[in-house]
């Protein structure tokens, strides 16, 4: 075996991003002195190239080290979502509140770090490649939630997610055993053909495998009943940490979700829909009800987040080409709506006091009013209201559920639907229907963040007003991946 | 002038001038150009009217391809049914802007911002000819009448916005559902997917399906009109929201529920559309006298006006559902008529809180001697409402009830019962304010009204004059579409007989 | 057979080594017992106590590195087996591995993970 044989620039978007992620613990191991911006503007610059390379490699259809690792349309699409999603979170960190923790090298190098587990399981076409990026995630996104290391609830975040997190990966690792043992490899591409030739019905054990598959990437979708970690850790994590893992693991996890049931389930196999139908149902539930009641935007957010897994487990559940673009559209739209409304946050936080309360959102239209828009469109896009990118997601992932037949299981989708509007809704009316009670100094505005408020704002309308050009690129490659 | 994009125009200039609205700084120039920009809009509709041909097909039609991935396009379209939807928009959102020169205090950028979408969005739901670009337009109706009614309006607007919201976007999801379905169910038999109005009314839809695609769609705008029992989020959002948000409410807002009927359910589901008339007479009799006996005894001008919408528009409910000529074109009219008359009057109680602050009928009595020009216009607008000859509101009922005896004679009884009901708690009302002793001293110093208030009435009066005595110049516009939407929905239920009765034999074969 | 015998001869060579080890440190040291000496030995830590006694995070940080390079030697060692068949890439793809983990230590090292105080 020699080096071209690994084929290596199929993976020059994990190298450079890992790349980077070394300059910058070099860098700060040497210049102790050197100022925080350079930090930015080299995870920026490494996300940058990782993108220029992605989009070079845009329609190859190469393989790297023997087929472990694809770079497929598919993996490509996810990648733009890590990228993007890394960029603006780390934009962020530019916040008044977050300053003191966030602009360290260790908080880029492990945001690079984080990306690079995210694209490799994306990418990964073996079920060990996936758990490795799995794990390269994780750790690194355990030591994020944390990395506010004075208070008592980033602490709390870092621990359950930690625990649960271990707990996950030890399903997910428990699941690969089984599919490897009675399939006898690990190689998503010989178990799909392994399927075809013995029917699943016939493998319990294989059955089994693929359940605990489920669960342990169930926990990183934030899916019912594997949700609990979510709203406790969104809360206790610093804000840009809380929109990348929302976005960002949600998107990586589902990604290698798709891959593996894909190869799993060659056929639509109604046993598997029928228990991916209740767990959807179920989450949406748990998600939107429980939203309802939070207090804190943050908590609030991440019920919506489970709320959201369960849309987009509808699209998986259509089991089409269509529904398999409309996976992919949504979490795309999901990522600049969810990273928007907690760069809001991010946006006015101070210095001494986190912006979080949804009582702190009262009367904001009057004192930004600019701000507030656009947290209205985020919130009007996650419930789905057109002419946002929100709604055209949604109609997309639904419309490919009807068209596969599954008209009641999008009936509940609308109903919950109606229910999350609630709760968006008091958002809104907290911002433009209520007056200023006790006032938060906001503080003065950091351009960067401005930028990546701008940039949400702008994808969540454009994309809505827009979206064909998305749609046909998404359509043509995922016809491709069933 | 026939590839003049006449109707983009219309509904984007609105648009346009909201966008210009963030860069005006001072109020009066807020107010100037949100008057403009209505104004222009109403200029521009006008040739619609001249225009157009009295013939059933659909005019001044554009077509620009949006998203193809999903075979969803930018198409509208107008026929005899929207022409005058549009028509009473156009004419009415200027009023509603004059309306609240004074009476909206804070954040008036906002209002008229919020005003001019909400313009765009109902043009846009009576243009449209794409149901994708149907259902965008009229889920961005709610968003600025949300926005209307949660800043701007009363005590509880909180409550009512939501409530208003919520109400709404049930309906309108499950409508959601029901397109996807009709879009795959064409595509799927055509091999088109498409979501052209149009086309799609021209395969037939099996009962089974029919039936609950029409509850589905139905049920969208039996809450949007609102029929009885889905009429309790009306009387509260009416009641909460500003003058101007209510106007444009009673006015249009509540149409498109009538319209979506007309537009969707009679073509799209004709068999079950046969099959739910009784019920839907039914429901429509119950609001027509429910919504008059509820009005009857409210103390509240405006909640009483309120009520009195739920019964007029049971009245459009039973028209549309007579599934004769005279039904149909009388449900249209009074379309028409309640825009015009309701909208007056909230206009009416509007001006009478602006001065008083006070909406309670027992905290006046004895005004017509104090305000004598504001007693002609309520008056006319009074009898307007209960349907006197000569004014509009008579044409409307009367075509109605015709319609509705040709088919169903029962409820023709019935409905024509609820037109007794109104007179009553139409002219207790106008009695107790306007006439009797001047005995509340806080009255006595009411001033009459402006120049700027007659301005707002004036053309609504000469509306309601004019098609009461002239009605043909509506009716004759309408006729045609109106006529061929029943061949339509007599065809369509012939061939779903006939493709039953193949259906039968074949599986009679089978055995 | 003959490799066997070696085997024998081995096993019998050290037994003799170590019992007569064991029989002279026992039979020329000197034997003086006191309590302590009784005390099962652990450590320099008092082997009976509550079991809810913290250990200083020093100890986590120093077990955690070890653990890390424990790593490494375990794959350097298939590594090293399969040497000269993996030819450059393996030794390209080896000292990368090194490189990052060096780096790492080196990290480790600066941030003062490696001082006791």
């Amino acid at each position: 075996m020699s080096l071209s044989s690994l084929n290596l620039p199929v993976v020059a978007p994990v190298i450079t991003l890992s790349l980077t992620g070394f300059v910058i613990v070099g860098v700060s191991l040497i210049w102790s002195k050197v100022s925080r911006h350079v930090f930015l503007l080299l995870s920026l610059l490494g996300l940058g190239l990782s993108f220029w390379f992605t989009t070079s490699l845009w329609n190859s259809n190469t393989i790297a080290f023997g087929g472990m690792v694809v770079a497929d349309n598919y993996a490509l699409f996810f990648n733009f979502i890590f990228l993007i999603s890394a960029a603006l979170s780390m934009l962020l960190s530019q916040g008044e509140h977050e300053q003191g923790h966030l602009l360290n090298a260790e908080y880029f190098a492990l945001m690079l770090f984080a990306t690079v587990g995210m694209v490799l399981m994306a990418a990964g076409s073996n079920l060990l490649v996936l758990f490795l990026g799995l794990e390269t995630l994780s750790i690194s996104l355990y030591v994020l939630a944390g990395i506010k290391r004075t208070e008592p609830k980033s602490l709390e975040a870092a621990f359950k997610y930690f625990l649960l997190g271990a707990f996950s990966s030890a399903f997910l690792l428990y699941g690969i055993a089984f599919i490897y043992g009675v399939t006898g490899s690990l190689s998503l591409r010989y178990i799909s053909n392994f399927i075809s030739s013995a029917p699943l019905a016939s493998q319990p054990l294989l059955l089994l495998g693929g359940l605990l598959v489920v669960a342990g990437l169930g926990f990183k979708v934030v899916m019912f009943p594997f949700h609990m970690w979510a709203p406790d850790v969104y809360e206790g994590a610093a804000t840009p940490v809380t929109a990348f893992m929302a976005t960002g693991s949600k998107a990586a996890a589902f990604a290698a979700l798709l891959r593996v049931l894909h190869s799993l389930f060659d056929g639509a196999s109604t046993d598997w829909m029928v228990i991916l139908s209740v767990l959807a149902v179920l989450t949406m539930f748990v998600g939107n009800l429980a939203a309802i009641a939070q207090a804190n935007v943050k908590r609030m957010l991440a019920y919506s987040s489970v709320a959201h897994a369960g849309y987009v487990l509808i699209g998986l559940i259509a089991w089409s080409d269509a529904g398999t673009a409309g996976v992919l559209f949504y979490l795309l739209v999901y990522m600049f709506m969810t990273v928007g409304a907690f760069a809001v946050l991010s946006f006015l936080s101070s210095r001494q006091s986190e912006f979080v309360m949804l009582d702190d959102f009262r009367g904001l239209a009057f004192r930004k009013p600019a701000v507030a828009l656009a947290m209205a469109v985020f919130m009007f896009s996650l419930a789905g209201l057109p002419p946002t990118a929100g709604f055209v997601g949604k109609f997309y992932l639904f419309s490919a559920a009807v068209k596969a037949g599954h008209t009641p299981l999008v009936v509940f989708a609308v109903v919950n639907s109606v229910i999350s509007l609630y709760y968006y809704l008091g958002v809104v009316v907290m911002m433009f229907m209520r007056k200023t009670l006790r006032t938060l100094s906001i503080p003065p505005t950091v351009p960067l963040i401005a930028c990546a408020l701008l940039v949400a704002v702008l994808a969540s309308c454009a994309l809505g007003l827009f979206p064909s050009y998305l749609m046909d690129t998404i359509e043509h490659f995922a016809v491709h991946l069933l | 002038m026939m590839n003049f994009p006449v109707l983009t125009t219309i509904i984007m200039l609105p648009l346009v001038f909201s966008g210009v609205l963030l860069f005006v700084k001072n109020e009066q120039g807020i107010k100037l150009v949100g008057l403009i920009g209505s104004l222009l809009v109403f200029f521009l509709s006008l040739p619609l009217y001249f225009l157009f041909e009295p013939v059933s097909s659909m005019q001044f039609v554009e077509h620009t391809i949006w998203i193809p991935a999903i075979g969803a396009n930018y198409q509208l379209g107008i026929d005899g049914i929207s022409l005058f939807m549009i028509l009473l928009t156009t004419f009415l959102t200027p009023i509603v802007v004059l309306s609240s020169w004074n009476s909206v205090s804070r954040n008036i950028k906002g209002y008229m911002i919020s005003m001019l979408i909400l313009e765009t969005g109902i043009l846009g739901v009576f243009a449209a000819l794409d149901l994708f670009l149907f259902y965008v337009f009229w889920e961005v109706v709610l968003i600025p009448m949300y926005f209307i009614i949660g800043i701007w309006g009363g005590e509880r607007r909180i409550y009512a916005a939501i409530k208003f919201i919520i109400y709404t976007i049930f309906g309108s999801l499950l409508m959601l559902v029901a397109i996807l379905f009709i879009y795959f169910y064409h595509g799927g038999l055509t091999g088109n997917y498409t979501f052209d109005i149009l086309r799609l009314q021209q395969i037939y839809i099996p009962l089974g399906y029919q039936t609950w695609l029409f509850l589905a769609f139905g049920l969208s705008f039996a809450i949007k009109i609102p029929m009885f029992p889905f009429h309790t989020w009306l009387p509260d959002a009416h009641v909460e929201a500003p003058t101007g948000g209510s106007v444009i409410l009673a006015g249009v807002l509540l149409k498109m529920g009538t319209y979506g009927f007309l537009r969707f359910c009679l073509p799209f589901f004709p068999h079950a559309v046969v099959q739910f008339v009784p019920l839907m007479l039914t429901l429509g009799v119950v609001g027509i006298i429910y919504g008059a006996l509820v009005a009857m005894v409210q103390p509240d001008m405006k909640k009483l006006v309120a009520y009195s919408s739920v019964s007029h528009l049971g009245f459009v409910v039973v028209g549309i559902f007579a599934l004769n000529t005279e039904g149909i074109q009388g449900g249209l009219i009074q379309m028409v008529n309640h825009g015009l008359s309701t909208g007056a009057l909230f206009l009416i109680v509007g001006m009478i809180y602006e001065r008083r602050q006070t909406r309670l009928i027992a905290d006046f009595g004895g005004l017509a001697k104090q305000l004598p020009v504001f007693t002609v216009f309520f008056m006319i607008v009074t009898l307007s409402s209960i349907g006197l000859p000569g004014l509009n509101g008579f044409v409307g009922e009367y075509l109605i009830l015709l319609g509705a005896f040709l088919s169903q004679k029962t409820f023709a009884v019935f409905a024509a019962l609820g037109v007794i009901l109104a007179a009553v708690y139409m002219l207790l009302m106008f009695q107790r304010v306007m006439f009797g002793k001047l005995e509340n001293k806080e009255n006595a110093r009411l001033k009459d009204l402006s120049a700027r208030e007659i301005s707002l009435l004036l053309p609504i009066v000469a509306l309601i004059i004019v098609i009461g005595v002239y009605p043909n110049f509506i009716l004759s516009k309408m006729e045609p579409t109106v006529n061929s939407l029943i061949e339509k929905v007599q065809i369509q239920r012939e061939n779903m007989a006939l493709v039953e009765a193949v259906a039968g034999v074949s599986h009679l074969d089978e055995r | 057979m003959n490799e066997l015998i070696a085997v024998l001869v081995m096993l019998i060579g050290v037994g003799l080594v170590v019992g007569l080890l064991l029989f002279l440190s026992n039979w020329l040291g000197p034997k003086r017992e006191n309590p302590v000496k009784g005390e099962p030995f652990e450590c320099g830590n008092i082997p009976i106590a509550t079991t809810s006694a913290r250990f200083s995070v020093k100890f986590y940080t120093v077990a955690i590195l070890f653990v890390l390079f424990d790593i490494e030697i375990a794959f350097l060692f298939p590594w090293a087996v399969v040497f000269q068949s993996l030819g450059w890439t393996g030794l390209v793809s080896m000292s990368l591995f090194i490189a990052v983990l060096l780096l790492g230590l080196a990290y480790a090292w600066k941030r003062g993970a490696l001082q006791w105080d």
